[in-house]
């Protein structure tokens, strides 16, 4: 569905080129949300023990090892919340506990959420998931039965701050600006690293793409898929005619065999 | 990297539903209680009383399972006054609640008045809304898991209401031959035999628009198991049906069948979508040109 977008809009080009994978950003994020530890976990999957993004981890840094007979490379990516402009978690909530703030950007408000989880299946990123509450006395976590998202560090924002993530980020791996502003970063870097990198591309500038662009650019060395992106993700409301169409039709059906069958 | 494991280490690029097997049951109960109300209603309509009765009143019990079961998924109960702050067009949830709760109040509305014998014009015209409203109520929710990024449901968007409508005739059908007499159940077993014979044709439908590649997750794991079990009830229902005329017992067999069968179809429609997420070859194949 169009809603109107914010004038001036916020978001995050993440440069991969220039992570080092330190998790600066997780760590950030963390801290600042008052997000619970993802726990002691060994994935046995090259440096990343956090493994994906969820309801209590807004930052992920992915870690591709490349392993070829000749040479072997380390592809590292932060990812994130897209803040799409065509968002299926905004377009799907039921109880309009997700909004689309005056930065452009897209927040769950916790006190509304009712958590039917139906934003969970409609995100092309599989970005959200249920909220884990930690019970520090009980040393573990619990379920909040709510779900959860990066929400561009909203608080922050409202004071003028950058994300916490953006700040902590020693490389600037993470830039955090006007979307605008920063797309146009994103193609001159692009220009300069296609001079080294035949693979390199832009992920999420385009206005024209299946979600309308994102709020969060990335600047990738590999295909999508490999950092665990999906490659061509599109906003599952885009077929809700069709869809709709087909149950009426579906329904008629049903109508005209109760009628057919009191005969 | 490991070669065999597709993009990112074999993890799931979209994240599977948190939905407890409540919201199957909930797919499964709402289907046949839209459908009951439907043939209660044109039943009703050409003067078959005592099949309307006992439509009407599968239709409540219906909406008490389905209200009971979406209530509960949500773990604390008065989070579902949530859903009524706004009514968003985008959302089917939001259109379903509000869809379900007229069904529902309409339904019962019906079946109290149809049992007390009070106001019986209202119970009427209750039961009208209700019949009216039924079909929608029964395969709305195909839209709902239609509008997700699961494969298995979203590549299947315009396939699965059909099913829906199917699989809710069938079993709509199956409780009215077990709860209605032979002599007076005419119409719950023609739809019985509709609706099982529309099921395979739905089957087909979907399976030519997912394609041999994503209606893989329809054959793997709990969702293949699901799906034989689902078609041998279905099978075995639709036969029975026929000889269900002059036998009360193989009338009760037959619906148990295919309410059985309907129930199986829900769950192996659930897993297929929890299976086409976990596995991220399901998404990449679904989005590379």
């Amino acid at each position: 569905m169009i809603e109107p977008m914010a004038p001036d809009r916020r978001g995050f080009f993440t440069d991969t080129t220039l992570c080092i994978g330190c998790k600066a950003c997780e760590v950030a994020c963390k801290e600042w949300n008052q997000l619970p530890q993802d726990g002691y976990t060994f994935t046995g999957m090259s440096y990343d023990n956090t493994g994906e993004l969820s309801g209590s981890t807004w930052r992920h840094v992915a870690f591709v090892e490349q392993f070829d007979n000749s040479q072997s490379r380390w592809l590292m990516e932060s990812d994130v919340c897209k803040h799409c402009t065509h968002a299926g978690c905004l377009d799907v909530c039921p109880t309009g506990a997700i909004v689309r703030t005056e930065f452009g950007t897209v927040v769950i408000q916790d006190d509304v959420c009712n958590g039917c989880g139906y934003c969970v299946v409609a995100c092309p990123f599989g970005v959200i998931s249920e909220r884990v509450e930690a019970k520090p006395q009980e040393h573990r976590t619990h379920p909040r039965g709510t779900m959860g998202k990066c929400t561009l560090c909203y608080d922050r924002l409202q004071i003028g701050e950058q994300p916490a993530c953006a700040k902590a980020c020693p490389t600037e791996s993470i830039q955090y600006g006007h979307v605008d502003e920063l797309r146009e970063r994103a193609q001159r870097r692009l220009e300069k690293v296609r001079e080294t990198y035949d693979g390199a591309r832009l992920y999420l500038e385009n206005e024209h793409d299946g979600i309308g662009g994102g709020g969060s650019l990335f600047l990738l060395l590999d295909r999508p898929e490999i950092y665990g992106l999906p490659p061509n993700p599109v906003v599952p409301t885009k077929s809700l005619p069709q869809l709709w169409r087909a149950a009426a039709f579906a329904a008629g059906f049903l109508a005209a065999a109760a009628a057919l069958a009191s005969l | 990297m490991d070669e065999n494991r597709p993009g990112y280490y074999g993890r799931p690029i979209v994240k599977p539903p948190v939905w407890t097997p409540l919201i199957p049951v909930y797919f499964w109960a709402g289907g046949w209680s839209g459908a009951s109300a439907t043939l209660a209603l044109s039943a009703r309509c050409l003067k078959r009383d005592r099949a309307a009765r006992s439509l009407t009143l599968a239709a409540a019990v219906g909406t008490a399972i389905s209200g009971f079961c979406l209530i509960a998924d949500l773990k604390k109960p008065e989070r579902f006054l949530h859903m009524f702050r706004v009514l968003k067009p985008s959302s089917p949830m939001s259109i379903g609640v509000y869809l379900f709760t007229i069904f529902g109040a309409a339904s019962t509305a019906a079946a109290a008045s149809e049992i007390t014998g009070i106001a019986r014009p209202f119970g009427r015209f209750a039961e009208t809304i209700a019949g009216v409203t039924g079909p929608m109520m029964s395969v709305y929710t195909s839209v709902l898991i239609g509008d997700t990024v699961m494969p298995a449901w979203h590549r299947a968007g315009t396939a699965l209401p059909v099913l829906f409508a199917a699989t809710s005739a069938s079993t709509a059908g199956g409780l009215g031959m077990c709860t209605i007499p032979a002599a007076d159940a005419k119409p719950a077993r023609r739809l019985a035999f509709l609706g099982a014979l529309g099921v395979p044709i739905a089957l087909e439908r979907l399976r030519h628009q997912l394609g041999p590649v994503q209606f893989e997750a329809y054959e793997r794991g709990k969702a293949g198991q699901l799906s034989h079990l689902a078609r041998l009830c279905n099978l075995t229902g639709l036969l029975c049906t026929l000889f269900a005329k002059r036998n009360e017992r193989i009338a009760r067999f037959a619906g148990v069948m295919l309410l059985a069968a309907g129930l199986a179809e829900r769950f192996a429609v659930y897993h297929a979508g929890k299976i086409s997420a976990e596995d991220p070859a399901f998404t990449i194949a679904a989005e590379s040109p």
